[in-house]
């Protein structure tokens, strides 16, 4: 009787592949790449820390254009519009965009004409003939010169 | 700092807080306790003391005796901000007079400074309302600072199944108001430190000598 012997069904290279050795050489490899990464040597003391944290570079400049508004007396700087004026401007024109939106009915509706702006108590001018015209139910703000 | 990225593995860390909380309970205060050590707050509560300071009674003041300036302690307490990034808004004031700070903080562009004017404005109404301050703009900012409040811990996943802690950071801001003008100080030159250096040489004495 002969014994059969087994034989591989591939003829392969005398070397088998080792996918188990793969991973592990990976994992290595991972860590191995940290060894050439900058690492901090030592810890930073907090007396360092501060003097970085705390040197005038880092902090905050006061500011010496602050000045107050000569309309309303708030704070505004040198070179930028009065925050409270600004907003009250603002809150009017809104309230005279709303009316013009009203009037439009839809968008893009506008008529190819100037727009005047009257407050109670105004009557058109003759300049203002062939225009559009807004009415506000108040007086006329101070700001908001006629003419 | 704010986000503390203490990579660790997941099972390890879950173990770490476990015995954490158990050591919390552990520690939980007590039912019965002796009198001398009664804990009426919780580790939740944190200290009160900068408002308990408002509360301080002075003996009254003989008649020749220059008249206590009067202080306001005010703070405000879990702000969501770094307590390193309001420090600087805070040595910023420190020292102004009370209109000064407002204008500087209402022109500063950093998420403490309109908490840090609120602030502000709500010590300077409490001093006049209720402790006896005539004018309101007589008020200069005597301390400033800021404290670390309480943190939420939440989980920041990295890549490769990693996590880190991140910290949700929170933090107190502490004002005390004095009535009258700053003390200026005169700033002090490197010919000073020299001499107050020698001084405290000089100032040594040998002890059990004859």
């Amino acid at each position: 009787m002969c014994t059969v012997v087994p034989a591989l069904a591939v003829q392969g290279p005398g070397i088998f592949p080792q996918p188990h050795r793969n991973e592990e050489t990976e994992e290595h490899s991972f860590l191995d790449n940290i060894f050439w990464m900058a690492a901090p040597k030592k810890r930073r003391t907090i007396e360092v820390n501060r003097c970085r944290r705390r040197n005038p570079q880092k902090l905050i400049e006061i500011k010496t254009n602050i000045e107050p508004c000569s309309e309303c007396g708030n704070l505004k700087q040198k070179h930028v519009l009065c925050g409270f004026c600004y907003e009250k401007v603002r809150r009017e024109t809104a309230i005279i965009r709303g009316q013009i939106q009203a009037q439009e009915g839809k968008p893009l509706n506008n008529p190819a004409v100037e727009t005047v702006v009257l407050y109670e108590g105004e009557k058109p001018a003759d300049t203002d003939a062939g225009k559009r015209i807004v009415e506000r139910k108040r007086q006329r703000p101070s700001w908001f010169t006629q003419y | 700092m704010a986000a503390s990225c203490a990579v660790g593995l997941g099972v390890s860390l879950a173990r770490g807080l476990v015995r954490y909380a158990e050591a919390s309970r552990l520690l939980a205060p007590c039912r019965v306790l002796p009198q001398s050590c009664i804990h009426t707050t919780t580790a939740l509560e944190g200290n009160k003391n900068w408002e308990r300071k408002n509360r301080v009674l002075h003996q009254p003041q003989p008649p020749e005796e220059t008249r206590r300036a009067a202080e306001v302690f005010h703070c405000r307490r879990q702000i969501k901000y770094s307590k390193d990034k309001m420090w600087y808004l805070a040595k910023m004031i420190r020292g102004m007079t009370i209109e000064q700070a407002i204008a500087q903080l209402e022109f500063n562009d950093k998420k403490g400074a309109a908490i840090i004017k609120e602030v502000l404005l709500e010590a300077q109404e409490m001093a006049v309302k209720s402790h006896n301050v005539e004018y309101k703009s007589n008020l200069y900012v005597a301390e400033s600072f800021s404290g670390k409040g309480q943190y939420l811990k939440r989980i920041r996943i990295h890549g490769r199944g990693m996590f880190g802690i991140m910290d949700k950071v929170y933090c107190h801001y502490f004002v005390k108001l004095v009535e009258g003008v700053a003390p200026t100080e005169e700033p002090r030159t490197g010919f000073d430190q020299a001499k107050e250096y020698v001084q405290q040489l000089r100032n040594r004495t040998i002890i059990h000598s004859l």
